[in-house]
């Protein structure tokens, strides 16, 4: 790790010293590995009927960390991540159903795949320089456009999606267990942590520092010399793979993958939601945004439907548990404006 | 703030007069709209000639697509005014038309008003509920760079007035009949009388934004603002209360789709939903802010959905029109009628 | 591990005096919620009727219990809903209107062994996955669209009409095109030619004009029409309009033509409307009795899909009662062989159903919209009204 020789402005650049740099990341991989050990038991506490909730979440919290870094780290606000997610999906479904190829190798395929889309779509995008909203509503016209091919596509079976078909028995080849084995819940858990992994590694590398202070101050980065849309791009395939992954377990739990499921506008809010409630261009928030989101349509419907009893007059009224998340998820985002995580993180350096 | 290309925009061009919403049709625009007339004309001509199709069905088609695209207009319109002042990229906007239904629809069941006055009734109540939602929330995220807080936000708006709505009302379909039924026949092919009327209203809200951006004093403040809105307030103009001014009217024109569009509206709490995504092809497609813009881009969006049906059956016209919003977004970002950056 | 996990849905059983649980994954909020909660309240009903006449009787008049899952239209909530209802001890799952979320919790029923009774969901394809405790009562998209053939053939014939041409409209996607398909091939046996055939998107379509002026250029006799429901008002209305010469509108599974809310909503354009689809037996006494009563408690009709869901909670209590067994397995090989008699839907026949769980007697009878009411048409059997047929002024 010697310090930039390429530029001769090298002092300009994000100045994190080398050693402290070190330090940092070193610091961040402890807090992930004892947060690993700790979620890994957490099934043991926890009932039975938590597990569906425990692996949304989980999902979530991987396209989140996908999504913050080409959003958060990148400063390129994708609203159409479905589209990488839903690559993802589909490459496991099709190469599973069609060629009986292992999920774990689809998932590199996909991965592999999605990058290649999210560099050309980005690609496209920075090529025409768009920004902003308009860079959001371009990577929303192409996750719409991917939707409405998977609808017409006979490859992907239109709009009857794809079933993947019931194993007799356990098989860790194939990635299909038991309805309620806790593998279920640690794959992508590890999945999850080795995305964050990867975060940690990207934010404290070369290539992340630049990417920041791309996203920081275009035109000085330019001028300092470091190659943007390399390091845009690079950005951006790590993110799109990250969230791929996702998509190709999103299938293998679920068994079905159908247009809607992969590329509809709610996949990329999905992605987006808990990034910003956790804190956007941080390690931690997109995690503790997972974390919230994650349970929280789950909590509000089960108070609903089962209300204490001075609420017992909301009891099956329909569309109140959406509500009253809708609520909450405003409330989060206007009174926390740097996310949990990131508003905390404030408060505690003041 | 930052709101995509038209910050170069205004940061360059200092010296002209704010390029966004307050003019009609100038000279270049009016350029750029025949420009626009003869290639969809020789389009259409084209088709007639070598297209394949019945003369009578492109005919339909062709007046089909032109009183959808007045629908469109009529959603969009608001939508231009709401993104290219305040840079909200307003996810409710389809709720907040399905809203606007559901009220027209009490006055006009509950009330028993005639539908018209019912919808005139809407108007005032969907400004305050514009007002509203942008000085009591939205206003709170606006300022920042980013642009996730406040499309988040209407996205839990939207979701919020979708299911009060579902409680209020609940899910079953409803229908508001129209006073005015039938339709006319123009060179044989079938224009539905409600929906000409629609047309007419996108038109005359046109008119009267224009008007009221140009000639009052509000609509002078919020060219200010969406121009420089820093420099606005150093000349003493309060800009949070534009904003708000600025929602409620764009709620308003909604307010006036709503109204015209229910009685052809199978009415359940997602119905206005589908129009959100197209809307803002149409803003994005006729420039920010730009009303004229609005109006051109909903008939086009219109005519490409309904006349391409014709060559690509079911969802295929779809992805012509996201095609067409792509290619746009990347040769003229700043749209058909916006100011070049 | 294995031990904590393995006794999942087995866990219920039932004695004297217990509650037997069953889970009904129903789209409760979001765009379908105003269908979603009828059949929630159509099932829910069913509960009650049958506690209050004893409950169980097999198992000492156990009581049942509904719980409610919401699939939000979503496949993914509609499988999580089902894993939760199933963890919490349901013996067997209702649901779910559509049909990838029937495909979803469908998966998580086979996996837990868990029997589910499908009300509504159409796709053929549902039933082909070899699933060994999934049934479904209503018919499939494929035997729909070829009742419907064998049906028009049939009506004109009874009318004394010739219908030899048909112009086929309908939504895109699997349901749509499977119908189609499927009536297209038993017509032609019939001796009806599918003059054309034109599809619409199932989203951002908010006027049919050119779809059916284009459906109607190859002169039709008769135009055949699937879809949901404000597509299908769209479509009507857009005949309406155009006003061709032809014998009528005949939709095939049509969200719309035969519910309640479509006489007023499309006005003048329902008139005399025909619909072939699954429908309750607006003939047999106990439906007539059930829908009275939903009506005075929940204060809406109640639509064939609720009835369905009814229907569902019923087949599972008659498994229940032949059993004599709330263990799942059980209860999965006497739903496999159960008969019910008596069904709350015009079918040909008591509700059995074959080795891969679908509804032997499952069929289509005509509807049509007079004078702002839905009536049963054809075939005479059902009939609450005479067939109007042509349906349209010559």
């Amino acid at each position: 790790m010697s310090a930039t020789t390429e530029s001769p402005r090298g002092t300009k650049l994000p100045s994190a010293l080398p050693q402290r740099t070190h330090d940092g990341a070193r610091r961040q991989y402890i807090y992930l590995a004892v947060g690993l050990v700790v979620l890994f038991f957490l099934p043991f506490v926890l009932p039975e009927s938590s597990q569906p909730v425990l692996v949304r979440t989980l999902i979530y919290g991987i396209m989140a960390v996908g999504w913050n870094l080409m959003s958060g780290y990148g400063g390129m606000f994708s609203f159409g991540h479905a589209a990488f997610f839903g690559v993802g999906a589909y490459t496991d479904a099709v190469l599973l159903t069609n060629f009986g190829i292992s999920p774990w190798i689809a998932m590199i395929i996909g991965a592999v795949f999605s990058a290649g889309v999210g560099v050309l779509i980005a690609y496209l995008c920075l090529r025409y320089k768009l920004a902003g909203s308009y860079f959001a509503l371009a990577t929303f016209a192409f996750a719409q456009m991917f939707l409405l091919l998977a609808q017409n596509l006979e490859l992907v079976n239109r709009t009857e999606g794809i079933n993947i078909p019931l194993l007799p028995e356990d098989s860790w080849a194939m990635l299909q267990f038991g309805q309620d084995s806790f593998n279920y819940y640690w794959i992508p858990l590890l999945l999850l942590a080795a995305a964050v992994a990867v975060t940690i590694a990207f934010v404290y590398s070369r290539p992340g520092r630049y990417t920041q202070a791309i996203r920081d101050d275009p035109v000085a980065a330019e001028s300092l010399g470091i190659p943007i849309m390399k390091y845009r791009l690079i950005t951006v395939a790590l993110s799109c793979a990250i969230t791929s992954i996702a998509g190709s377990y999103y299938t293998q739990y679920y068994l079905f993958v159908g247009p809607e499921q992969a590329f509809s506008m709610h996949v990329s809010t999905d992605a987006i939601v808990p990034a910003v409630i956790g804190g956007v261009g941080t390690i931690w928030g997109p995690l503790i945004g997972a974390a919230v989101v994650g349970p929280l349509s789950e909590l509000v419907a089960a108070v609903v439907r089962n209300p204490p009893p001075f609420l017992e007059f909301l009891q099956g009224v329909s569309g109140l548990d959406v509500a009253i998340y809708a609520v909450l998820l405003i409330v989060i985002v206007v009174f926390l404006p740097k996310g949990i995580y990131g508003t905390i993180r404030e408060r505690l350096r003041k | 703030m930052n709101r995509g290309v038209r910050v170069t925009q205004t940061s360059t061009e200092t010296k002209e007069a704010p390029a966004a919403p307050p003019r009609l049709l100038d000279n270049r625009q009016l350029r750029i709209a025949a420009g626009l007339v003869v290639v969809v004309g020789a389009a259409v001509a084209l088709m007639y000639l070598f297209g394949g199709q019945p003369s009578g069905l492109l005919t339909q088609s062709l007046i089909t697509g032109v009183l959808l695209g007045g629908v469109y207009a009529l959603v969009s319109l608001g939508l231009t005014l709401i993104f290219g002042v305040l840079g909200i990229v307003n996810f409710a906007q389809g709720a907040m038309l399905t809203m606007s239904m559901y009220i027209v629809f009490f006055l006009a069941t509950e009330w028993g008003l005639n539908l018209y006055l019912a919808a005139a009734l809407t108007v005032p109540v969907m400004f305050g509920f514009g007002w509203l939602v942008q000085s009591t929330v939205l206003n709170r995220v606006m300022g920042d760079s980013t642009h996730e807080r406040p499309l988040l936000v209407t996205l839990g708006l939207s979701l919020l007035i979708i299911n009060v709505l579902l409680m209020v009302f609940g899910g079953r379909p409803v229908s508001v009949a129209s006073p005015v039924e039938g339709s006319i026949n123009v060179i044989g092919a079938l224009v539905d009388v409600p929906r000409l009327i629609a047309f007419g209203g996108a038109l005359a809200v046109a008119v009267a934004l224009t008007l009221i951006l140009r000639k009052t004093t509000l609509g002078l403040a919020i060219r200010a603002v969406a121009a420089n809105d820093v420099g606005a307030s150093l000349v003493g103009v309060n800009v949070k209360r534009i904003y708000a001014m600025t929602f409620g009217v764009g709620a308003t024109c909604v307010a006036v789709a709503g109204g015209l569009m229910v009685s052809f509206t199978s009415l359940v709490p997602s119905a206005g939903e589908q129009f959100t995504t197209l809307a803002f092809v149409i803003v994005v497609l006729g420039g920010l802010g730009s009303i004229p813009g609005a109006l051109v881009g909903g008939l086009f969006i219109g005519l490409v959905q309904t006349v391409g049906s014709l060559y690509l059956p079911g969802s295929g016209s779809l992805l012509l029109v996201f095609g067409i919003f792509l290619l746009v977004l990347f040769l003229r970002p700043q749209g058909l009628f916006g100011a070049k950056s | 591990m294995v031990g904590l996990t393995a006794c999942s849905g087995g866990g219920a059983s039932a004695g004297a005096g217990d509650t037997i649980a069953i889970g009904a994954v129903h789209p409760l909020s979001g765009g379908l919620a105003g269908v979603g909660g009828m059949m929630n309240d159509g099932a829910a009903l069913a509960v009650e009727d049958i506690n209050e006449a004893g409950g169980i009787e097999a198992l000492d008049g156990a009581q049942l219990e509904l719980r409610d899952g919401d699939s939000q239209g979503s496949a993914q909530t509609g499988q999580s809903e089902a894993q939760r209802l199933i963890s919490e001890g349901a013996v067997a799952l209702v649901g779910t209107y559509q049909s990838d979320v029937t495909e979803n919790v469908a998966s998580a029923a086979e996996r837990a062994d868990v029997p589910m009774v499908i009300d509504v969901a159409v796709d053929d394809k549902i039933m082909e996955q070899g699933y060994e405790n999934i049934f479904r009562i209503q018919p499939n998209a494929s035997s729909m669209g070829q009742a419907g053939a064998e049906t028009l053939a049939a009506m004109g014939e009874t009318a004394g009409v010739d219908v030899e041409k048909v112009a086929y409209l309908h939504i895109e996607g699997a349901f749509g095109t499977s119908v189609s398909e499927a009536f297209t091939e038993e017509a032609e046996a019939q001796g009806i030619e599918v003059v054309s055939t034109v599809s619409y998107p199932a989203t951002n379509f908010s006027d049919a004009t050119t779809q059916v002026k284009q459906a109607l250029s190859a002169d039709p006799d008769v135009v055949v029409v699937t879809g949901y429901y404000p597509d299908n008002v769209l479509v009507a209305e857009a005949v309406q309009a155009l006003n061709p010469d032809i014998l009528g509108v005949f939709g095939i599974a049509s969200g719309a033509f035969d519910d309640s809310s479509f006489p007023a909503d499309a006005g003048a354009a329902a008139t005399n409307v025909l619909s072939a689809n699954y429908h309750y037996a607006a003939t047999s006494e106990r439906s007539q009795d059930i829908r009275e009563r939903f009506e005075e408690k929940y204060g809406r009709p109640m639509e064939t899909a609720a009835m369905l869901s009814y229907q569902a909670v019923e087949v599972i209590a008659a498994g229940l009662e032949e059993s004599g067994s709330a263990d799942p397995e059980a209860l999965r090989d006497a739903i496999a062989n159960t008969s019910i008699e008596d069904p709350l839907l015009a079918f040909d026949g008591p509700i059995e159903f074959d080795e891969t769980g679908e509804n032997k007697n499952a069929t289509v009878i005509v509807m049509q919209s007079q004078d702002g009411e839905i009536e049963q048409v054809f075939p005479e059997e059902f009939a609450t009204a005479e067939l109007i047929f042509p349906a349209r002024d010559q």
